[in-house]
């Protein structure tokens, strides 16, 4: 094994250390273009971010994944605190608290120094309905126009009549960005950023497949970490460049015989947004047990049509029709029988033994179907499940002791 | 008046189609009109006593409203409905209908379900307008085939006429208890069980109130104050809040008047009757498209009202309400306006003692400005 790979860890080779360089150079950059004059946007996260490759000089910054980036470096709990100072509710989302912590303390104990301040905020509300106001917050601080994407929840498959309601309202928000940056919307350069888009987007499937063998060539928590860029670079070069070199580079350790988690006894999925504040320590503890949480629903339906796990590709036609159609690339928009369908997939695809459902407060669309989710995978599949109580970016809501517990009792369960 | 339980016990006797609704602001008159009796399964806190069928399906996480309606619908949902609508609202509703679909299928039964998704961006533009106008065609189809009827449109006139006449009473009721010639607490019980009686009898049920009432004796508060959240807070509140002298001369409750504060025009056409009701509806945390009318529509109404105290019960979990706090604790403030802010869990009606003691010391500080403000004009 490379002295550089820690066991059930992250991965220090050349991809690992090409990711943080990625995410640095990222986050200078929105910053370096904004201070010159570049139109910012603010975005939620499954906001289609390639249509922004349209414009001349428009950038787009992504409070989620700063909160996470935040969570991730230990700096949840100080901002969640003086969003809590400011008035705002312990119980609101986590993610919400610290970008709010940020942005009203001039993105101070930020890694990023937070985000610059946007022109325009554009949220959407299939993902995460409360984003909506979480964004307004800002909107009427700072009386910065918010646009609001609907997309309709998906109780089935997207409807004709939801994708053409999704493509009336990209052309809105196509002719509010002409309007208030001046800039004229190029459809070939948006077309070449979604064809971009869907290749890193195969390439990143490419590296999930690992955890098909056995033992697993990936951990959950890899591509916890490693998701960050389709943030922030998302419909770029660099992005294909980077997740075929992951890819590539997983594929020859395989080949190596290296793997995160070489005595793996128990195959694991996660279920729920990653718990930022704990990858090292929760990916470590669980390699101790020989566990590896190889899938996770967080990361494999990225890309993806609602309820699938194969990649969604893009035919070269019309950019906007391909992001219109995969607007719902995350679980959260999904019914319960959605996700029980790509649930049991990547069960079956990847010889998963047991699952890990994180009941997460601070995301009740992610989390008030677990229970019954549950009861589906554990009855209807044969699965051994456990929930466990989880905060995905506030700390203070975590006991490590009490979900170890339960996830030594799921092993116990898988052994029995 | 009678509890949730006893009421649909009533109505079902009385051979009523009923349609358990959710969230606050259903298409009623369009059930309405297919002779159907919806339901709005709301505030059912005081007759919902044990959560054991929903905490087997919802975390403690999620709102005190979602998980009563829950154990209703999957505890006695199939003795008392004939079928459930829902529409988007917050995440927590939104994941409701597979929820309660799988529930009710673990136990053997099954109720029909109605959806409705009500655009979340002003519906003014054509794509927004022809997106809820062609859903709620389709959503006449799904009813004409659950009814056996067809739409009509005299009937769903008729059904609008007699909601406005609803809403309009409902604003005298609100009138007499913010000049004191009727309880508050009285008042939203009577506006609250609008979700649980037929639509005529709850007309009838406020005529006679009204009449009651308007010959009263207009109250003397000693602070005049607004109420703000999804519901009014428990009686046992109310009844302190009475006590303290604090007069409810407001409200900006989602069950109360965000339910019936816009009265759209009477209309045969529900395409068009829907478009306006949701464009211009009331301004609502959870109506996406009035959020920015809302903070202005409420420092208005404090204003014309000479608000002294706005009172905020913020229901347990509820992130929707919860956001828009700060801000119009600030603009209000502003105004000289000053906030209580009180949150009310599933459980904290069994102890409301804590709650009592934060409303006396409100009072106590709005009557000690009250009288400095009055010595400082006498001293002018």
């Amino acid at each position: 094994m490379p002295s550089d790979h820690i066991q059930g860890g992250f991965r220090k080779n050349t991809s690992g250390k090409r990711l943080s360089t990625m995410i640095m150079n990222d986050y200078l950059d929105l910053h370096r273009r904004a201070s010159e004059g570049a139109f910012v946007v603010w975005i939620a996260i499954i906001v289609p971010a390639e249509l922004f490759s349209g414009f001349e000089n428009v950038v787009y910054g992504v409070p989620e994944s700063h909160a996470a980036l935040c969570a991730g470096k230990g700096a949840g709990p100080v901002l969640c605190e003086k969003a809590e100072g400011f008035g705002y509710s312990t119980d609101l989302c986590s993610y919400a608290r610290i970008d709010i912590g940020t942005a009203f303390d001039g993105g101070k104990d930020s890694p990023t120094f937070g985000l610059p301040r946007p022109d325009l905020i554009i949220s959407n509300n299939n993902n995460c309905s409360l984003l909506v106001k979480w964004f307004d917050v800002y909107h009427r601080a700072w009386g910065v126009p918010h646009l609001v994407l609907d997309i309709p929840f998906c109780y089935e498959n997207q409807k004709d009549r939801d994708f053409r309601y999704i493509m009336d309202q990209f052309g809105t928000l196509i002719s509010t960005i002409e309007e208030m940056s001046g800039q004229r919307f190029d459809r070939d350069k948006a077309r070449e950023s979604v064809r971009l888009s869907s290749e890193a987007m195969k390439e990143w499937k490419r590296f999930l497949g690992f955890a098909a063998h056995r033992p697993s060539g990936i951990t959950a928590f890899d591509s916890f970490v490693q998701m960050a860029p389709i943030l922030t670079s998302r419909g770029t070069q660099r992005l294909v460049d980077h997740y075929r070199l992951l890819a590539d580079e997983t594929e020859e350790q395989v080949k190596n015989g290296i793997f995160p988690v070489p005595d793996e006894k128990y195959r694991l999925l996660w279920d729920n947004i990653a718990p930022w504040h704990q990858l090292r320590k929760m990916s470590g503890r669980l390699a101790g047990l020989g566990a590896n949480i190889t899938s996770a629903s967080y990361t494999y339906c990225i890309g993806a049509l609602e309820g699938e796990y194969d990649p969604y590709e893009f035919d070269g036609n019309d950019p906007l029709a391909w992001l219109a159609r995969l607007q719902n690339f995350s679980v959260c928009p999904h019914g319960l029988n959605l996700r029980r369908k790509a649930m049991k997939e990547v069960i079956e695809r990847n010889a998963i033994d047991g699952v890990v459902f994180a009941s997460n407060r601070s995301c009740k669309v992610y989390s008030l179907m677990q229970m019954d989710q549950m009861r589906y995978i554990r009855e209807e599949l044969g699965i051994p499940c456990v929930m466990i109580d989880v905060d995905h970016a506030d700390v203070r809501k975590y006991s490590e002791e009490a979900a170890f517990t339960r996830l030594e009792a799921l092993l116990e369960m898988i052994d029995a | 008046m009678k509890g949730f339980l006893d009421s649909l016990a009533d109505l079902k006797s009385q051979g009523h189609t009923l349609v358990g609704c959710f969230p606050l602001y259903p298409p009623l008159e369009l059930l309405h009109s297919f002779g159907l009796t919806p339901v709005v399964l709301w505030g059912l806190r005081q007759d919902i006593t044990r959560l054991t069928r929903s905490d087997r399906h919802l975390q403690p996480y999620a709102c005190g409203v979602a998980r009563c309606l829950s154990e209703f619908v999957l505890s006695q949902g199939g003795e008392f409905l004939d079928a459930i609508f829902m529409y988007n609202a917050c995440d927590t509703l939104r994941n409701l209908p597979e929820i309660l679909q799988s529930g009710l299928e673990q136990d053997g039964s099954s109720l029909p379900l109605f959806r409705l998704h009500i655009p979340a961006v002003p519906i003014n533009p054509p794509s927004a307008s022809n997106y809820l106008e062609d859903q709620i065609w389709e959503l006449t189809k799904e009813l004409k085939k659950f009814t056996g009827r067809s739409f009509s449109g005299p009937a769903f006139q008729n059904s609008t006429v007699l909601y406005n006449q609803q809403r309009r009473l409902i604003g005298e009721l609100e009138h007499l208890a913010a000049t004191g010639r009727l309880g508050f607490a009285d008042c939203a019980d009577i506006v609250l069980s609008a979700g649980r009686m037929s639509v005529s009898d709850h007309i009838a049920l406020m005529e006679r109130t009204i009449r009651d009432a308007a010959n009263r004796t207009p109250g003397e508060p000693a602070a005049r104050i607004m109420l703000s959240g999804i519901l009014p807070p428990p009686a046992a509140l109310l009844d302190v809040m009475e006590q303290a002298g604090l007069m409810v001369v407001a409200n900006d409750l989602a069950a109360m008047r965000r339910s019936y504060g816009y009265l759209p025009a009477a209309s045969s056409d529900p395409g068009a009757y829907y478009e306006d009701l949701y464009s211009n509806h009331h301004p609502c945390t959870t109506i996406l498209p009035s959020a920015d009318r809302r903070l202005e529509h409420i420092m208005k109404t404090a204003r014309e009202n000479t608000v002294q105290g706005f009172i905020f019960v913020g229901e347990k979990f509820c992130e929707y309400e919860h956001f828009e706090i700060p801000i119009i604790t600030q603009m209000l403030a502003a105004e000289g306006v000053r906030t209580l802010e009180m949150e009310i869990g599933i459980d904290d009606t069994l102890n409301l003692d804590a709650h009592r003691t934060r409303i006396e010391a409100f009072a106590e500080m709005l009557r000690q400005e009250t009288g400095r403000s009055r010595r400082d004009k006498d001293a002018v």
